[in-house]
């Protein structure tokens, strides 16, 4: 138990060290800023110094945890600032949904569960450091690990290290949509039709999308509305040859509703 | 879209369409897009470069674009590159990201129009093109 | 074309017109008969501030008949007239018999003068999306759209892709999980799954 409490105090400065050296250093960093919510906090102006300002408490606040002397009140002013980031992420999810956090690093994704998770998981850390001295032993550094590990898992800045890789890697060895059926997609058939200068000579008369289509040996017709009647184009449904593309028109018939 | 010095000037490029305002599906969370005001039924755009801000997202500049400034409430006038009829959209909102789509190609009857400069909402976009298509090349002025 | 025709007969009296395999096609013409020229321009000065009078967009509230009751998302009530000239696009394309109650709904056409909407074209659930791919399974893969996660289903013999703007293709192996996308897909009600029609993406 005392071992856990003691490694605390090091989950807590090494996340504080990770995410002020990313605001204080990374070229980055403006990108990220406007990206965020906090663009909506302090305005577009200021947002990059803002962001270069919180990296620099961050860096002090990850100093007084890690360097001694320690005292106990180090770890409330984390468990402070982490509460502040919870009351941040509460904001942001009601002022603007769809921006990212910017917390620990590069990310477009927006404030979901697991930012509150690694928030409250590191002000959890906080308010226990403060119960211990921070000695280092192998237990504590095998506690900080799996601590850190969790940590990663919840941080969407961190996904493209391991995350995607992993699923990649997976995808790689067998690719779960390979062995899709060997057909002529109908998308490729109207393209093909687009590309033809039959279609361009006519295309302003047609006044609705596909009507219909259908296969009829090494054809695929495709049959519009066009004003005054049904615009047939017979299309070659296994060879690109735009050039070959026929095309009748059948006035119309009496429209039925 | 090539660089060009009159602002007037046709040019070319690809679109796409998107939702915003009130909305049902996926699209639901859209909101009113960057200047407030998008809706999906009324023939609004999508610009990448309305703001600094805008354009640090959108980044034409890595496609080679040098897309002029052009703030909301801005007027262009946008045609299927293979028809002539021709429809004015307002800017309501800020977009696409150019920079994803970098090179990317829309094609009809031989005219080719390369990179995604303009988003046009339903209302728009089927006044020139069919929805289920998802790209477009367009010709498109001031 | 005769009117009683039904949709294999139809298709059949098409397939003729165009391929010429009978001479019995009364009235069929060939290319040039509706050039441009023959067309008025359907391009009438809209505002752009104003909402699209000849657009709709909702959800399907009731179906009476082949009058669609649609009630807009800014709460807007549309009545649109679908007739047999109307192409109805549900993750393909269908007919009006597929429209369901709660579908999503784009429609263009002309506003006839009470108000009715005559349809040229509807879209139903249809769904244009930026998204990531985050993974992907046999026959889905699935999506971050906006931070939203989105299941896109993948339907056998409908599904394509465009690789870098080339023709689209039912081969789907080349997509990756982290790549960027854009799917046009089928929203599936009041859920957050999609069923995929073409996603474009880059094949790099």
């Amino acid at each position: 138990m005392v071992e856990f409490l003691a490694a605390q105090q090091f989950l807590v400065g090494a996340v504080l060290v990770w995410a002020g050296v990313f605001k204080v250093t990374s070229s980055s960093v403006p990108l990220v800023a406007r990206r965020s919510a906090l663009r909506r906090l302090v305005g577009a102006e200021r947002v990059t110094g803002a962001f270069r300002a919180l990296g620099a408490v961050e860096l002090v606040l990850a100093a007084l945890l890690l360097m001694p002397p320690s005292h106990p009140v180090e770890p409330i002013l984390a468990a402070g600032a982490f509460a502040g980031m919870l009351a941040y992420l509460v904001y942001v999810r009601r002022v603007a949904p769809d921006s990212s956090c910017g917390c620990l690093g590069e990310s477009t994704v927006p404030v979901r569960w697991r930012a509150f998770a690694r928030a409250g998981l590191l002000l959890a850390a906080s308010a226990l450091a403060a119960f211990a001295d921070s000695i280092m032993t192998p237990v504590v550094a095998a506690v900080l690990l799996v601590e850190l590990s969790v940590v990663a898992a919840l941080s969407p800045e961190l996904d493209r290290y391991w995350l995607v890789p992993l699923r990649r890697a997976r995808v790689r060895v067998s690719h779960p949509l390979a062995g899709t059926p060997d057909t002529v997609p109908l998308a490729s058939t109207v393209d093909q039709l687009r590309a033809s200068d039959v279609f361009k000579a006519n295309e302003r008369a047609l006044r609705s999308d596909l009507l219909d289509t259908w296969d009829e040996g090494e054809w695929r017709i495709l049959a519009y509305t066009a004003t005054g009647g049904t615009a047939v184009f017979a299309v070659p449904l296994h060879r690109f040859a735009p050039e070959e593309i026929r095309l009748a028109v059948v006035p119309s018939e009496p429209i039925s509703v | 879209m090539t660089p060009n010095s009159d602002p007037r000037a046709p040019a070319t490029g690809e679109t796409s369409w998107f939702c915003c305002g009130n909305a049902w599906g996926p699209c639901d969370t859209a909101g009113h897009g960057a200047c407030g005001t998008c809706n999906s039924g009324s023939r609004h755009c999508a610009w990448p470069n309305t703001s600094d801000a805008c354009y640090a997202i959108t980044r034409p500049d890595k496609c080679g674009e040098d897309l002029l400034r052009r703030t909301c409430g801005h007027t262009f006038y946008v045609r299927n590159l293979c028809r002539t009829t021709e429809i004015a959209v307002k800017i309501t909102d800020c977009g696409p990201q150019t920079d994803l789509w970098c090179g990317e190609k829309s094609c009809c009857s031989g005219k080719c129009a390369t990179n995604r400069i303009l988003d046009l909402t339903p209302a728009a976009y089927s006044a020139i093109g069919n929805l289920s298509s998802g790209v477009m090349p367009i010709a498109m002025r001031s | 074309m005769p009117a009683e025709l039904d949709p294999l007969g139809r298709r059949r009296f098409l397939t003729a017109a165009v391929l010429g395999t009978t001479a019995t096609v009364a009235g069929a013409t060939v290319l040039g008969s509706i050039g441009p020229e023959a067309v008025a321009d359907p391009a009438t000065p809209i505002d752009p501030d104003a909402p699209d009078p000849n657009f709709a967009e909702g959800r399907i509230t009731g179906i009476d008949g082949t009058l669609l009751l649609v009630t807009g998302s800014d709460g807007v009530f549309h009545r649109i007239q679908v007739t047999n000239a109307t192409s109805v696009w549900k993750l393909r394309p269908t007919v009006f018999g597929d429209a369901k109650l709660g579908d999503g709904l784009y429609a263009r056409g002309v506003r006839l003068a009470d108000g009715v909407l005559a349809a040229d074209a509807v879209w139903l659930n249809i769904v244009n999306m930026t998204v990531h791919i985050t993974a992907m399974a046999r026959d889905r893969m699935y999506l971050d759209h906006h931070g939203h996660r989105v299941v896109g289903h993948v339907v056998s013999g409908t599904t394509a892709a465009v690789y870098n703007s080339t023709p689209a293709v039912a081969d789907l192996s080349l997509l990756r999980v982290g790549q960027h996308a854009r799917v046009i897909g089928a929203w599936r009600p009041d859920t957050n799954e999609v069923d995929v029609a073409t996603v474009y993406a880059s094949a790099a």
